[in-house]
């Protein structure tokens, strides 16, 4: 039938509407990119095109030191919350249903979600006082132990869910099989467990760096003097009138990250895993 | 130098939110609110080592947040060949914690406290009294701003920047001439309703209609507060669209019409917008704010000497022009002006305004009247939401 | 008797650093939390004092500005996450269902491409888009759209488009999931039994991607009721956030036993909206169940 070859109405409609939101998505991002290309003083009056902004933020101190702050408590906060999600998501794929351990730790995650952010931050920021100064336990009164801590803590429910959800098919006999081969608990671990979890654990691990990356509320709370991560720098520069620097500097992030996933991208590849598992394991 | 006094350690003020023109512009106090504690009293504070006449090799700033030429920092690091490392804060009150709470134990050398506020530092012992014989250039300050009320003889400070309050506003929106903080009012009330914005500050609020009443900006007294209070909230906060600290952010954008803002702040508006014919400046009569940042050495810094000469290094006459030009406030020393003005900087008059001006001009001062301006504000940004 | 390394391996041993820190990092200081709001402020020098406990934080809390600031937090909130839904339904319908599966992953890691700016960032881009004399604004005249410059900057429809915008992928993807695990032979079937496509989608698509609705309203409810960057920089007296009164409380103001029992308002606040979104949904489901004697349980058929 010759109008099958054009698509239902529906169709079209729900394509325009797909574009539509990906300009919405992308709209604000664009404008930031292309503002960073502005050689004026002030962000949002584009006066001319160049790369002073470029030049300028690279030039600046603090900024390299915010910039740098936040990877290294993203990529803290990763590990940490990737490891003990990671024990945490395995422990509760295996509970027996309905044990109270299980249970328990599910609802105390579950909460954590739940938990506004700021309540997160303002519940951290006298625990670390108490912490660092009453009890003198000092690591707690460095900045970036405190970001990674509370980041971890911010994205340890979500890695530990995942790795549950990856886990709950996985067959219980195939580490039984190689127990009874003589595999110790290592071995199994190692040579069964980890491979089956491994995407799991690679979604985790890359939602908690992109969540630390991205936080702005509970950083500045928690933060220290010495150790401000770039958001919290822009979020006090935000009331002062905005310089380029900050959208140039963004936008070199931007692409570092992009360049970074396009990588695991590649290697995931290798692995025979697929980007839009991990997306799907990552939001579900 | 090895014992001082006991004091109280302080937290901030009840309710007090911010109360200088920086912790309005740095939005909310987010930077640096570390290690506030709840408990101990009466402690004493670690003392610093005494100055030496050697430069030590590193050196702690901790100022409001992009409060400095980065020029002349790094000029500063190499020059002298000193570690200097700067954090930044957003409110008096972040900085009192931080200082009071480490009990001169913070690491911090410089900082900078506001001069209404220089009472509450000194009185507990958080900061050290300067040696000027270490800063041969404070002979170079404008004798306009040595020697204030708030620290006679500059026993623990110098003036690092100052400024006035005033407001900008659309002269194709507004055609009268403004000149008075009544004429702010009564715009905000006609051509500039719900185009009006004021600094998110209860002094600099209040002081709007305490000017137009003819109270001193400084009151405590009751009654004038309430009086001042039924004018905000009935006549103007309904037609205020935001409470906003950056003069030059709100002129680029357009949202607004008429703006409260900072002197300096408005200047970079000018400088920054499309159409400066159409924007006006006003010192408005009968007075208004005159504020003053100052250096200040912490108790218990561990840098004196590099301290002294960081200071001395920023208020000397060949680095005030980089100074200003990029923070946009005047910084205090002699001949800036003349300089500036050879320098052809644009819209000079707004920082440097008429001696008329200056003399009618009246310093904030932190005093038991905050809370009351505190509440003032909360009420007027709660009816401005409700319009 | 369970061997020793059965026991140190064992799942519940397994479980056991993640208690630990869940409890270390999470309970206790959030128990503070609760614990500061029966506290008090002593003097202007300290920040809480506990040594007489008190209920009376919360009334001081609910002072008219906080109420109202309350409600019109709540109702950013609600529109914002029902805007969401709006928005994310049909696009992930169309990624899951309508996309070639060779350009799915490409489609999805878009939708993901935003978490990968500054938050803060994002909303910085919304600032230069919506101000009056901006691109967006000088834009629309050209076109004819507008006769007036857009003037929205600094009121609570831009804190509105702001929200939507910074939340919209946490609601595409557990859309999207669900949807796509829904499978295509379902619909299928309906269509088999003569079922249309608006049919097919209310009657069996929607009420398969029920769980992905739920999860994602809870991901965009929950932080978008705390959210306060997003009226910092967008909103202006009108567009104010009950967070950011909050954070006032802590950061100026210095009087953390208000500020707990505010923050103690917002979690119940939480916490109840959300039971009654979940039991408003249950009610719901049984109507609808009964309507077409269809059995569902969780949102699944």
């Amino acid at each position: 039938m010759a109008h099958t070859i054009r698509k239902p109405l529906t169709d079209r409609l729900l394509s325009a509407w797909g574009i539509l939101v990906f300009i919405y998505l992308f709209l604000p991002i664009a404008v930031i990119v292309a503002y960073s290309f502005n050689n004026g003083k002030v962000l949002a009056n584009f006066s001319e095109f160049g790369f002073n902004a470029y030049a300028n933020g690279l030039d600046n101190d603090v900024i390299v030191a915010t910039v740098f702050t936040s990877l290294q408590a993203a990529v803290g906060s990763a590990i940490v919350a990737t490891i003990f999600g990671t024990i945490g998501g395995v422990a509760l794929a295996r509970a027996k249903r309905g044990v109270w351990w299980a249970v328990g730790l599910t609802v105390v995650l579950g909460a954590t979600l739940f938990t506004p952010e700021i309540v997160d931050g303002i519940a951290f920021l006298p625990w670390f006082v108490t912490l660092g100064v009453d009890w003198g336990l000092t690591p707690f009164n460095d900045g970036l132990v405190r970001l990674i801590v509370s980041h971890a803590m911010f994205s340890m429910a979500v890695v530990t869910f995942i790795i549950r959800a990856r886990m709950a098919g996985m067959n219980q006999q195939l580490e039984e099989a190689a127990a009874d081969l003589g595999a110790n608990a290592w071995q199994r671990f190692r040579d069964i467990t980890l491979p089956i979890a491994a995407p799991g654990i690679f979604a985790g691990a890359l939602m908690s760096f992109t969540l630390s990356l991205d936080n702005t509320i509970l950083s500045s709370f928690v933060q220290l003097p010495g150790s401000t991560p770039w958001p919290v720098y822009i979020f006090a520069a935000v009331k002062v009138a905005l310089r380029p620097e900050i959208a140039a500097i963004s936008t070199l992030m931007f692409l570092l990250t992009l360049i970074a996933l396009g990588v695991c991208a590649l290697a995931l590849r290798k692995t025979g895993g697929s980007s839009t598992e991990i997306i799907k394991t990552m939001a579900g | 130098m090895s014992e001082r006094s006991p004091i109280s350690v302080l937290a901030p003020h009840s309710k007090v939110e911010r109360i200088t023109r920086r912790a309005a512009l740095a939005g909310f106090g987010v930077l640096g609110l570390g290690a506030l504690t709840a408990c101990g009293r009466n402690t004493s504070m670690a003392a610093s080592p005494a100055t030496d006449g050697e430069l030590e090799s590193k050196l702690n700033l901790y100022t409001w947040g992009d409060y400095d030429s980065p020029d002349l920092l790094e000029k500063f690091r190499d020059d002298f060949d000193v570690l200097l490392q700067v954090d930044s804060y957003g409110s008096n009150e972040e900085l009192i914690a931080k200082l009071s709470s480490s009990r001169g134990t913070s690491g911090y050398d410089v900082v900078v406290p506001t001069g209404s506020q220089i009472d509450r530092f000194a009185s507990h012992d958080l900061l050290q009294p300067l040696d000027l014989s270490l800063i041969p250039n404070f002979s170079h300050m404008d004798p306009n701003f040595i020697d204030q009320e708030f620290d006679p003889g500059n026993e623990y400070t110098i003036c690092k920047a100052w400024g006035t309050t005033g407001f900008a506003y659309r002269t194709d929106v507004i055609s009268r001439t403004m000149t008075s903080w009544q004429d702010f009012i009564d715009a905000a009330q006609g051509e500039a309703s719900g185009r009006t914005s004021l600094l998110s500050d209860p002094w600099e609020v209040t002081a709007i209609t305490l000017a137009t009443l003819g109270h001193s900006l400084n009151t405590t007294d009751e009654k004038e507060l309430a009086e001042a209070k039924k004018i905000i909230l009935d006549e103007i906060a309904p037609n205020v669209r935001a409470y906003f600290g950056s003069a030059s952010t709100g002129m680029i954008q357009g949202s607004f019409d008429l703006m409260q803002s900072y002197n300096g702040d408005a200047r970079q508006g000018f400088n920054e917008v499309d159409n400066p014919e159409d924007w006006e400046y006003v010192f408005p009569t009968p007075s208004a704010n005159l504020w003053m940042d100052c250096w200040a050495i912490a108790t218990g810094a561990p840098h004196p000497d590099a301290a002294h000469e960081f200071i001395n290094f920023m208020i000397s006459p060949e680095n005030t022009m980089t100074q200003i030009e990029y923070i946009g406030y005047p910084i205090g020393v002699k001949g800036t002006e003349e300089k500036a003005k050879e320098a052809e900087l644009d819209y000079l008059n707004l920082i440097f305004p008429d001696q008329e001006v200056l003399d009618r001009l009246e310093a904030s001062i932190f005093n038991e009247g905050m809370a009351a301006r505190v509440d003032i504000l909360t009420e007027a940004k709660r009816r401005s939401g409700a319009a | 008797m369970i061997p020793l390394r059965n026991r140190i391996f064992g799942p519940a041993a397994l479980s056991f650093p993640t208690w630990a820190y869940v409890i270390f990092f999470f309970v206790i200081p959030v128990a503070m939390v609760f614990f500061f709001s029966f506290g008090y402020k002593p003097d202007i020098y300290t920040a809480v004092a506990t040594d007489e406990l008190s209920f009376d934080r919360f009334p001081e809390a609910l002072n008219p500005a906080f109420v109202s600031t309350f409600f019109a937090t709540l109702r950013i909130s609600l529109l914002g996450t029902f805007i969401c839904l709006l928005i994310a339904l049909p696009f992930a319908y169309w990624i899951a269902v309508k996309i070639s599966p060779a350009r799915r992953s490409l489609a999805l890691a878009l939708v993901m491409v935003p978490f990968w700016t500054n938050f803060l960032v994002r909303t910085l881009g919304w600032q230069i888009i919506l101000s009056p004399t901006g691109f967006f604004s000088e834009g629309l005249m050209a076109l004819g759209l507008t006769q007036e410059r857009i003037d929205i900057l600094y009121t609570h429809t831009a804190v509105q488009i702001g929200v939507v915008y910074n939340y919209l992928p946490l609601m595409i993807l557990p859309l999207f999931v669900a949807i796509d695990r829904s499978g295509t032979k379902l619909r299928e079937a309906s269509y088999d039994l003569g079922a249309n496509k608006v049919k097919t989608f209310f009657k069996v698509t929607l009420p398969m991607a029920m769980p992905g609705v739920i999860s994602g309203c809870l991901l965009v409810f929950i932080p978008l009721n705390g959210d306060y960057i997003t009226a910092t920089v967008l909103g202006g007296a009108s567009g104010s956030m009950i967070g950011q009164l909050i954070a006032e409380q802590f950061n100026s103001a210095q009087n953390w036993a208000l500020g707990s029992a505010m923050a103690v308002v917002l979690i119940a606040s939480t916490v109840v909206v959300v039971g009654l979104g979940f039991a408003l949904l249950k009610i719901g489901q049984l109507i609808a169940a009964k309507a077409n004697s269809i059995p569902i349980s969780n949102g699944r058929a």
